[in-house]
């Protein structure tokens, strides 16, 4: 029999066509959530300045996918695919080609496909540009990323697209539900919680309490290769920032220990040398 | 053509980070040779607008929508848009914490402007525009120069110490057309941990790891922390543990905190949880274990047994304040 | 034995009278990256589920060995060489090892997983018909089902044949009625399905037997007290006219030996492995100890006496890594070249484990051998500590001594290793006749003092190695030739030709991999990998020197051993190595990477 015209799979029988017609049609209904990832050292990582202090020494250095992206976006995003409130995930990275090996561990744990847009993703601006222009013309109902990225601890690349692609966005997110078309949404505030809603499409920057941390399975990681890995060339952008050199922190002093016996010495320690009582 | 400030208020209280962001942009209008205009949205009243005016202000703006009173990040982007358009300005400054995130970079992106997150130094103008913040959960520091036009800078509180001056502000509401749009965020609940003293920016903080024991145990660290008036914090086995709520974990995938004084009991030191802290001014470690990595990142150390040393360092403490 | 035959695969024994061209091996250093990603998420679960656990584990908490199988499970680790159609991932079986190795950093659970996804498993995906492998393999595969094996009783242990439990088929046909005691059984407490190894009637040999937990007439006992591994379920299995259907034989009537010999060979190349994978966490564990831990002012890291072990856990580690993957590649090889034969993959994974038998002995006796080492200086290192229950090297030290045991004590496995290498050499599948003459002849000519060709960054080790092989055959043929049949109850000599060989084996297999590995990176990325064969090859020497006198001087006599002394000393000679400054090199990226970093 001829594939089905509708979906392209192999048509076994007419109750078959129905099945996947009407898997077709849920899946159009479900949401369309956009991660973002991107790859950073490991959090054990030495730094090494190399350059003249102008580069970071990447050689001998485990890359990792951003704690926040993977543990808290991406699990989100692929919780509410498994409850079946989203359709399609799809992946986006700003990097290089030595980043894929990093987007194909994401890939390993969940994500229907992967982008990466090829350029540095030094300035934050560059990196929200990117990804605002790539998902521009995609109608993600939701955008998701970490609270900030481990290396450059800027966290300011959600709502930088937000405002590019001039959608709401939630910060601090530390826990998502979707309800229909409205995200209810608990964010940190100073000294407490709050719980907003609003309608999709949204951006939301997750931390602790949006989801928890998954190993990948031998099912997934197996499927990382077969899921699709496409490359895409970033729209020609004038950079707004540059990093012009690093520096490491100043070799701390020696500790200096007080008699446990002697807590006076301590407070007048802090109060007299430190001055911070 | 000022310098533009976005100060932030809690319920019609201006916090002391706020100044310090006052204090910062002046210090760098004095530099180019140019005013301090701060922005400041929602319900609060003159007299506590007039102390801007004490940091270096020279004017402050009050969008004085009550709507505002929440943060709505299209709303804010609005009003200081307006404001920035107002003033001609080309440096907008805001603080690095979670309403200066949600909007900084929105609105420099509006402004086609680079964006300096956490800075840590005033800019350099000699190499150009130049900020140095940390990087790497602040095991580096990197300077950034920003070359757009227009610069944000995105100020880390408790980074400079606070002086007043003097100065005076004049007072001038701004009026802002609002869209719908702009409050697509609706508040549905706000919980707030009461009677205690707010982690994020407290400058004394007493924190627990495992070398606790217990939850049970944990009344040692809260009396340390009332009779230093600090806030309290945990390591994240702790808060795993549920022995402590989740908002007082610190480290590389908690909270990130900047306090004067960082006193950490039980916490043997592992890079996930320097990360959350390494930028405290003073570190101070107790711990049973003298081979405790965390004693190598501390300006103080005590090799003791915390519960004895807690109850004795809480004493010397009252002893101290009585005696001011 | 001047040619390098580039023949892909080498057969089982070979090594000996073969050179192996370092392009054909394989070496971990050559992971790819979804083997990486599998790697990874067996690090992270033990991180995450059973390291934080491992007081609980040892105290043998109710359900939790279980449900750590089934978290197990769930993540796929059970089932990662069963085929796809039972519901596995079909993985090759170097990615199995890599699997194994990574969970052998499990203590208790380690061998818990071993034994049902090794013997637990494989008798019934090797030997079972298509009824028996889909009612149980599935299951098994996921978790579902937990698997033991029965073989050892009381009164047979190495003597596995001579068991004394027996079957007996009912009247109307239906059932065999098993009767006997198993002794230590891993897994007993929770496994589903057992293995069962019986006689039926008044057979020779030993039959197997697909047993569930819920047949009628099987009990348990209490569990064993044990010195370590005290968290893995160990218990005696009482069958009691144990009432199991005829469909559950398992393989042919009398195959049981047969199976169970051949499960034994996966089995100690895979305990190999994970004694591999646990010995890297124990160095990682001294070196982050040795690098906090402060005494006269300074981190101990610093003393020589310290690093002089760091180096040599690590090096011997390496070592016993590279002759691990060796194997494993070379199995693998050989079962392709099976399968393209002809034969069925059940086969032709039989065959070619059949095939490596005597490389999975000696890789199982070195391994484990190993492990012992490096946790004994890994207590040494720790101090107090290392003595003390609160810090993790205690548990690694009484944890890694059963692995000397079983699976074959390592006695067994020496002896076995010189049998197999003299048996296949009288069937006329090893040449080892040839060889040994061509040696004999050389020991009576004079020595060729050439400087040979070009000298290469590997010339003198290979040289070495080649005459390590030249000093075997020359012991071996002398010991055969002079004993003939009495060799079998020599035990002693058995053992000295079993240590040379061995020796021999993991020289080259470090050998090589290092050439392969300086190939990829440059000499200059592989400075501590140098080191640490130039150590290796340096000390093995001795040792092989020491194995053959003691042999030499056990059976041979006058002129004779005058002159086999005189080959010996000829083919141990190697150049003086600085091992200190080597191994002061090795400790010292050990201590920077604060890991095991190799």
């Amino acid at each position: 029999m001829p594939p089905c015209v509708l979906c392209g799979k192999n048509i076994r029988n007419v109750h078959n066509v129905f099945t996947q017609y009407a898997e077709l049609l849920k899946k159009e209904s479900q949401m369309k959530i956009l991660v973002c990832i991107s790859q950073v050292p490991d959090t054990s990582t030495k730094v090494v300045l190399k350059d003249n202090n102008t580069t970071v020494e990447s050689a001998g250095v485990t890359y990792i996918i951003n704690p926040y992206d993977e543990w808290y976006g991406l699990i989100r995003a692929i919780e509410l695919k498994e409850s079946g409130i989203a359709g399609e995930i799809d992946l986006v990275t700003v990097g290089k080609a030595t980043t894929e090996p990093v987007i194909r561990k994401a890939l390993a744990l969940g994500g229907d496909k992967a982008v990466r847009i090829d350029a540095e993703s030094t300035d934050p601006y560059l990196t929200a540009a990117y990804i605002a222009g790539y998902a521009k013309s995609m109608n993600y109902d939701l955008i998701l990323c970490g609270k900030e990225s481990i290396d450059y601890n800027n966290g300011t690349v959600g709502s930088m697209i937000a405002g590019l692609l001039d959608i709401e966005y939630i910060g601090f997110a530390t826990g998502i539900h979707i309800e229909g078309t409205t995200a209810i949404v608990k964010r940190e505030i100073e000294g407490g919680e709050e719980t907003d809603s609003c309608s999709l499409p949204l951006v939301i920057s997750c931390q602790k309490g949006v989801a928890e941390a998954r190993i990948p399975n031998m099912r997934g990681i197996m499927a990382a290769r077969t899921r699709p890995l496409e490359v895409v060339s970033p729209a020609v952008i004038e950079p707004v920032t540059t990093i012009l050199s690093y520096e490491l922190p100043p070799a701390k002093a020696g500790v200096k220990l007080v008699d446990p016996a002697d807590m006076d010495q301590l407070v007048d320690l802090l109060h007299s040398e430190a001055k911070v009582i | 053509m000022s310098v533009i400030v976005f100060v932030e208020h809690d319920a019609g209280i201006i916090k002391k980070k706020n100044f310090e962001a006052v204090q910062y942009a002046s210090g760098i209008a004095q530099k180019i040779g140019t005013t301090v205009t701060t922005v400041i949205l929602g319900t609060i009243a003159d007299d506590e607008l007039k102390k801007l005016g004490e940091y270096g202000a020279q004017k402050v703006l009050h969008v004085e929508d009550s709507r505002l009173d929440e943060l709505h990040p299209r709303a804010y982007t609005s009003a200081l848009i307006a404001a920035v358009e107002k003033e001609g300005a080309k440096i907008f400054i805001a603080l690095n914490d979670i309403n200066g995130r949600a909007v900084a970079p929105r609105v420099s992106v509006k402004l086609k402007a680079g964006l300096v997150a956490g800075a840590l130094s005033y800019p350099d103008t000699d190499k150009g525009f130049v900020i140095k913040k940390a990087v790497y959960s602040g095991k580096a520091f990197a300077y950034v120069n920003i070359t757009s036009d227009v610069k944000v800078i995105m100020l880390m509180p408790n980074t400079f110490p606070l002086a007043k001056t003097e100065g005076k502000a004049v007072i001038e509401k701004l009026a802002v057309n609002f869209g719908d749009k702009d409050f697509g965020i609706k508040i549905k609940e706000v919980s707030k941990v009461t009677g205690e003293i707010a982690l994020a920016d407290a400058p004394l903080v007493v924190s627990g790891g495992r070398g606790m024991k217990g939850p049970e145990n944990w009344y040692l660290i809260e009396n340390l922390a009332k009779e230093l008036g600090a806030a309290t914090a945990c390591s994240r086995p702790v808060s795993d543990a549920g022995w402590r709520p989740h908002h007082e974990h610190v480290g590389q995938t908690g909270g990130t905190i900047r306090p004067d004084l960082y006193i950490a009991v039980g916490i043997s030191g592992a890079i996930q949880h320097l990360a959350g802290v390494n930028g405290s001014k003073t570190i101070v470690v107790i711990n049973r274990d003298p081979e405790a990595p965390f004693f190598k990142a501390a300006n103080y150390g005590v090799v003791g047994d915390a519960m004895e040393v807690l109850p004795r360092l809480s004493e010397a403490v009252k002893k101290f304040k009585q005696h001011k | 034995m001047n040619d390098v035959e580039n023949v892909k695969a080498i057969k089982g024994g070979e090594f000996l009278i073969r050179e192996t061209n370092a392009e054909s091996v394989f070496i971990p250093e050559e992971w790819n990256e979804e083997q990486l990603m599998i790697a990874e998420t067996c690090t992270n679960f033990l991180a995450q589920h059973v390291t934080p656990n491992l007081n609980r584990i040892d105290a043998q908490e109710e359900g939790l060995m279980s449900h750590l199988m089934d978290e197990a499970g769930a993540l796929g680790l059970l089932g990662i060489s069963v085929p796809e159609e039972y519901g596995g991932f079909g993985k090759d079986f170097k990615t199995s090892m890599l699997v194994t190795e990574k969970l052998g950093a499990g203590n208790s659970f380690s061998v818990a997983f071993s034994a049902h996804s090794g013997i637990g498993t494989l008798p019934i995906l090797y030997y079972g018909n298509d009824a028996q492998k889909q009612k149980y393999i599935p299951k098994l595969a996921s978790g579902e089902w937990k698997g033991a094996y029965c073989l050892t009783e009381p009164g047979s242990g190495s003597d596995a044949n001579s068991g004394k439990a027996r079957a007996k088929l009912t009247e109307d046909g239906k059932y065999y009625l098993i009767t006997g005691q198993k002794m230590w059984i891993t897994n007993a407490g929770f496994a589903d399905v057992f293995t069962v190894f019986a006689k039926i009637d008044n057979d020779e040999n030993l039959s197997a037997f697909i047993v569930e937990k819920d047949f009628e007439g099987l009990s348990l006992n209490t569990e064993e007290h044990k010195m370590g591994i005290k968290g893995s379920s160990t218990r005696q299995v009482f069958f009691n006219d144990c009432k199991v259907p005829v469909e559950n034989l398992l393989s042919e009537r009398q195959n049981g030996f047969k199976i169970a010999v051949n499960i034994l060979n996966i089995g100690r190349m895979k305990l190999g492995g994970g004694t591999v994978g646990a010995s890297k966490e124990v160095i990682t564990m001294a070196v982050k100890y040795a690098n906090e831990r402060e005494q006269f002012g300074r981190a101990i890291s610093k003393y020589g006496a310290i690093r002089h072990k760091l180096a040599q856990q690590a090096m011997l580690t390496y070592a016993a890594e590279s002759a691990v993957y060796r194997a494993s590649q070379n199995m693998e090889e050989a079962t392709e070249m099976m399968i393209e034969a002809g034969l069925n993959e059940t086969q032709a994974k039989l065959k070619g484990t059949e095939q490596f038998a005597i490389e999975a002995a000696i890789i199982k006796v070195h391994a484990s051998e190993v492990l012992d080492y490096v946790v004994d200086e890994g207590v040494q290192i720790y101090g107090g500590m290392g003595y003390s229950a609160e810090a993790p090297m205690e548990r690694a030290y009484r944890d890694s001594r059963i692995n000397r045991i079983f699976e074959g004590t390592n006695e067994i496995n020496r002896m076995l290793t010189v049998d197999m290498m003299l048996k296949r050499a009288m069937k006329g599948e090893l040449d080892l006749m040839g060889p040994a003459q061509k040696v004999a002849g050389e020991l009576m000519s004079i020595p060729d003092f050439s400087a040979g060709g070009e000298e290469g960054l590997f010339t003198k080790e290979k040289k070495y190695i080649a005459n390590f092989k030249k000093a075997i055959l020359m012991v071996a043929g002398a010991a055969v030739q002079k004993l003939m049949t009495q060799l079998a109850k020599e035990q002693e000599v058995l053992m000295n030709l079993a240590d040379m060989l061995i020796e021999l084996y993991v020289s080259e297999s470090l050998q090589l991999r290092v050439e392969k590995l300086v190939g990829l990176r440059g000499e200059d990325s592989c400075k501590e990998q140098l080191d640490m064969m130039r150590v290796y090859i340096n000390d093995a020497a001795e040792k092989i020197a020491r194995s053959g006198k003691e042999a030499l001087n056990s059976f041979a006599e006058g002129d004779e051993k005058r002159m086999m002394m005189m080959g010996l000393k000829r083919y141990t000679k190697t150049n003086d190595v600085n091992t200190t400054q080597a191994r002061r090199n090795i400790a010292a990226k050990l201590i920077t990477e604060n890991k095991y970093c190799f």
